[in-house]
């Protein structure tokens, strides 16, 4: 369609180019930060020309925030929850989509209002069941008085544990117990035609493989949204990771939550001059493997979502 | 909405579904329940021993000045985010529809705030907007007044409103240009044809026909901006000053994780999930009805 | 007979960063909430205990925060996964003290064999995390209180050789330096901790009834009214005739940082500051601490303790408690003492302690002269009702309201008396739940 239309051109460039500088321009001031001076940056004055210390700053950051191992803890924490979302949701999904049974409704909903209390307000009781997975299940059989009589019987007391704190399975599972990516398939499953199914029956396939070979090809860019949101979900989680990984030395703890620690803050004790020279470095580092992820993945992601929104 | 269609094994279902629902059994309905037993009891943060009382935090929490305060910030917070983001993304999504030579490359760019973790966009825009260090330092050393989010909360609350926004745009930005490249060309073209120019047939055809997904993406940023504020609060102004920047979340988080009333914090945890439930209740039926329709 | 079965369907276990020689210690954890050089100081004086001896391991860990290393050791305590030894801050202590969570400290070191000589305590300091009798539930570790901060410099140029005294005496010095020339003379930064904790024991006045809450969980916050008024109002009008300014992160400048690069020439700060403004000042400035002002015409008295104590905790083998105990015993040692004064701002806190680093010349030195001050305040009177401690429930949360209602008067939201009745009031609502939440419990 060809429309001379020189001014609009004109006015649709220049937003355009406006909205670049405004995601541009905090991420410049950002870099410019990481390139100073503490002193340089503690002057009250605007900074936008780069200075000489980006190195310096990047190894302090890494050095004092430890970021070689937490980036790595990250990785892995925000791989597991994206691989295991994808996963769980789409078998939830599918379960509910295509098969009839009684109570189907009542799990449904049981799912779905896991999507209104976010993990912030429930993280104390959340610390509890991470440290026994099984204490919700002991808690049961303590009640319904089973420990009692199997201990009667077996002579066997009951202590089911399995601890999860300072593991990456600990980090993962609570993450992973929301519904966010069961209603994106769900919804994409229910716009998927009946005939398809007719047809793989057609062909002989049973559930399994109607999932793997039919819906699974036709879902490859919900799923590639789906695992780019859920990775940034993942990266992006502060106040879980800092509770849950207690053991600093050995396991150690996430890439953010350290970034956290670099920034300085009023119930900082001890004084110390608010470096945020390093801190922006360390932003640098930080926000790095999620922007090449989404910069990478920005054909599938994109198209993604047009998909699971529609 | 139902599936006519389906496998007839109806035990195979539930075992799809089972694994979701022993995780979400233990790691969400086990911990909330505890939560709201805490809701009804005084809890001691130490452990040992605790009274039931009924709705008495309830009725303490709804006495509170400053718990209202923080609802009305709250919902202050969300309209504000809401329409910045959204208003913002909108644009630029209409911008790069128009398909004009490289808008490739800016749609690259549009996205990326959504990649940059909320943490490190906190910290970022916090340095930015330091009165005595960023970019207003030159400003605020003529004029005192004129930028102070460390003692001015309406300075505050815009700091975390702009900080959200940059970020929450890009989302926007993306549904909301996937929405208009949903729009079968050949509409767009007839409406060409009909000799409407390009504004025109952005108000006219458009814009009316992305209403479904603007409605849903204002339901979407208002649950959300519940949900996320919470990294930016603790990141960037720790509720203050004041309490200019108590946000739900962070008020929950503060009131039973460091000032330890876990009962008063589960009461307020309760109520926060009323309103997302009705909101969600809300964004729900939407969605079904949207999905029916097409 | 019992037999229990372990059903671990899958442990995760601890990474053990012992080495083989060390195996057959006894390893006890610790979580403090010291980060960055403290943090790093505090790991040093775990390394010296474990060099020190061949019968236990302490491993130390850092949770990033006091408030962390509350809200963790809180959260493991309740999973039962608790370290043996935790530090905690000032505020926290009564919620653990009414607990049954913590195994006193006198009684861990005689059931371990150890004599102490609580007498040795400085009395401030060890009234703090005592019980009605005297005897301490936790150890004082890193211990501090808050000190005038001036700039040598500046106060030569009106005239002055000496820090002032009293308050009056500090605001005629700062309209003096703001005639001078000075933009800035005091830096303040919203922490009620040296303006009313503090200043109501120097002043001899409590800030709750029930001595300061150590009679009764009964107790009423009270300063609201008389010299607190009129600390704040002077403070108040300070800031307005640009006596005062605020500098906290959010303006882009700490109040240390901005007196240790000249900008601001007072603040009132923890003595365990002394260090890094003497790391970070600018080159060549003149400064030194002074004991906190009294009001004028009123007999000085003892400052308050800040800072932190270790607690042990409850649920641990009598191994790990006889290593805790060792552990607390060598940090008693004046040669601890020593090493961890040299490398952080904290003050020694028993008496031997004070006199080992005296008879080393420690105080003597140019980097740390000026710290025994410190001790001075704290020894200024015998310790009594108003000045032994505060003992507030929900104390994290009252200092939280307290700071809320001075931006509020600061910003001019609210005159002084309203902001301060209605901080009392809600910090009253605090503790009646507090009360409550605790009926029946008895302070020990």
């Amino acid at each position: 369609m060809i429309e001379r239309t020189p001014l609009l051109n004109l006015a649709t460039y220049a937003v355009m180019f406006i909205g670049a500088l405004v995601v541009f321009v905090p991420l410049w001031l950002v870099f410019v930060g990481a390139t100073l001076t503490v002193r340089e940056i503690n002057t009250p004055e605007l900074h936008y020309i780069t200075g000489s210390h980006l190195f310096e700053n990047l190894q302090a950051a890494w050095a004092r925030g430890n970021l070689g191992g937490r980036l790595l803890n990250s990785l892995i924490m925000s791989l597991g929850v994206a691989t295991g979302k994808v996963v769980m949701s789409a078998l939830t999904a599918f379960g509910l989509v295509y098969f009839r049974f009684p109570g189907r409704m009542l799990a449904f909903w049981l799912i779905f209002i896991t999507l209104m209390l976010p993990l912030e307000v429930r993280i104390v009781p959340t610390y509890a069941v991470a440290a026994n997975a099984l204490w919700p299940f002991q808690s049961m059989l303590d009640v319904s008085g089973l420990t009692g009589l199997i201990q009667m019987l077996s002579g066997i007391q009951i202590g089911l544990e399995w601890n999860l704190l300072n593991s990456y399975t600990g980090l993962v599972l609570p993450l992973i117990a929301t519904a966010t990516g069961t209603f994106l398939y769900r919804q994409f499953f229910l716009t998927v035609p009946d005939e398809l199914l007719e047809a793989a029956r057609m062909d002989g396939a049973g559930p399994f493989r109607f999932l793997v070979e039919f819906l699974m090809p036709l879902s490859r860019t919900n799923m590639a949204a789906l695992f780019t949101i859920m990775f940034l979900y993942a990266w992006n989680q502060y106040l879980w990771p800092l509770l849950a990984t207690p053991d600093r030395a050995g396991f150690g703890t996430t890439a953010v939550v350290e970034l956290k620690l670099l920034a300085p803050t009023v119930s900082t004790n001890g004084g110390g001059t608010p470096d945020w020279n390093v801190a922006m470095a360390g932003c640098l580092i930080v926000m790095l493997p999620p922007l090449l992820l989404v910069a990478f993945m920005q054909r599938y992601f994109v198209r993604g979502l047009i998909a699971t929104e529609k | 909405m139902e599936k006519r269609a389906t496998f007839s094994m109806g035990w195979l279902g539930f075992a799809f579904i089972l694994p979701q629902i022993l995780l979400v059994f233990t790691f969400f309905y086990w911990p909330t329940g505890a939560a709201m037993y805490w809701a009804f009891t005084l809890e001691r943060p130490w452990g040992g021993g605790n009274e039931w009382v009924g709705f008495d935090n309830f009725r303490q929490i709804f006495a509170d000045r400053a718990y209202w305060g923080s609802i009305i910030r709250s919902l202050m917070f969300a309209a504000s985010t809401a329409i910045l983001s959204m208003a913002f993304g909108l644009l630029l999504a209409v911008a790069c529809d128009r398909g004009l030579k490289g808008y490739q490359a800016f749609r690259t760019i549009f996205v990326w705030p959504y990649a940059v973790v909320a943490p490190a966009a906190a910290l970022a825009f916090r340095f930015i907007f330091a009165p005595e260090a960023g970019i207003f330092a030159s400003l605020v050393k003529a004029y005192p007044e004129f930028w102070n989010p460390a003692q001015n909360g309406y300075h505050a609350m815009a700091m975390i409103i702009i900080c959200y926004s940059w970020k929450y745009a890009a989302y926007c930005f993306i549904f909301f240009l996937a929405a208009l490249q949903a729009i079968p060309r050949s509409v767009i073209e007839a409406s060409a044809l009909d000799g409407a120019g390009v504004l025109r047939r952005v108000f006219d055809i458009q814009l009316p026909l992305i209403t479904p997904t603007f409605f849903f993406m204002l339901v979407i940023s208002i649950t959300d901006s519940f949900q996320d504020s919470f990294g930016i609060v603790d990141v960037m102004t720790d509720g203050g000053p004041g309490k200019a920047t108590e946000l739900l979340v962070y008020k929950i988080y503060f009131d039973g994780f460091r000032g330890l009333d876990y009962s008063g914090a589960a009461a307020q945890s309760i109520v926060l999930m009323l309103i997302m439930m009705v909101l969600t209740f809300f964004q729900f039926r939407y969605i079904e009805r949207r999905v029916h329709y097409s | 007979m019992k037999s229990k079965l372990l059903a671990t369907v899958a442990a995760l276990l601890l990474a053990a960063t012992a080495s083989a020689s060390s195996a057959e210690r006894v390893k006890f954890e610790m979580w403090h909430g010291l980060t960055g050089d403290l943090g790093g100081v505090v790991d040093q004086v775990c390394k010296r205990f474990n060099d020190s001896q061949a019968d236990y391991e302490i491993i130390c860990t850092s949770q990033g925060s006091y408030d962390n290393a509350l809200q963790n050791a809180i959260a493991a305590y309740r999973a039962k996964k608790n370290p043996t030894i935790v530090q905690i801050f000032d505020a926290g202590t009564l919620d653990l003290l009414l607990s049954e969570a913590y195994v006193p400290a006198r009684k861990l070191m005689a059931d371990n064999g150890y004599k102490i000589n609580w007498e040795d305590y400085i009395p401030a300091i060890s009234n703090y995390y005592a019980n009605s009798k005297g005897e301490l539930n936790s150890f004082p570790f890193n211990s501090s209180t808050a000190m005038m901060y001036w700039n040598k410099d500046a106060f030569a140029k009106i005239g002055k050789t000496e820090a002032p005294k009293t308050w009056e005496e500090t605001f005629d010095s700062l309209k003096a330096l703001k005639s001078a020339g000075y933009e800035c003379p005091m830096a303040w930064n919203y922490d009620t901790w040296p303006i009313m904790e503090q200043f109501s024991a120097i002043n001899n006045i409590p800030v709750a009834t029930k001595g300061n809450g150590y009679q009764g969980l009964d107790a009423e916050f009270a300063v609201n009214k008389g010299k607190y008024v009129d600390i704040i109002k002077t403070l108040k009008k300070g800031y307005d005739d640009g006596l005062v300014k605020i500098k906290t992160p959010d303006t882009g400048a700490t109040i240390v940082q901005a007196f240790a690069n000249g900008d601001c020439q007072v603040m009132l700060s923890s003595i365990a500051d002394h260090g890094t403004v003497g790391k970070t000042q600018k080159p060549d400035m003149q400064w030194d601490v002074a004991i906190l002002p009294t009001l004028a015409g009123v007999e000085r008295h003892n400052s308050l303790v800040g800072g932190a104590s270790l607690w042990a905790l409850q649920g641990k083998s009598d191994a790990e408690y006889k290593g805790a105990a060792a552990f607390f015993n060598f940090i008693a040692q004046p040669e601890s003492a020593l090493f961890w004064s040299t490398n952080t701002g904290y003050i020694p806190v028993t008496k031997s302690g004070f006199e080992f680093m005296k008879s080393q010349g420690f105080y003597d030195k140019a980097p740390y002269k000026g710290r025994e001050l410190a001790i001075a305040s704290l020894n200024a009177s015998p310790v009594n009702e108003n000045t032994r401690g505060i003992r507030l429930g929900g104390f994290v949360q009252i200092r939280k309201e307290m700071r809320d209602a001075l931006t509020d008067i600061f910003a001019n939201k609210v005159s002084v008396d309203d902001g301060l009745n209605s901080a009392v009031e809600r910090s009253n609502a605090v503790l009646r739940k507090f009360e409550k939440t605790y009926a029946g419990k008895m302070l020990p």
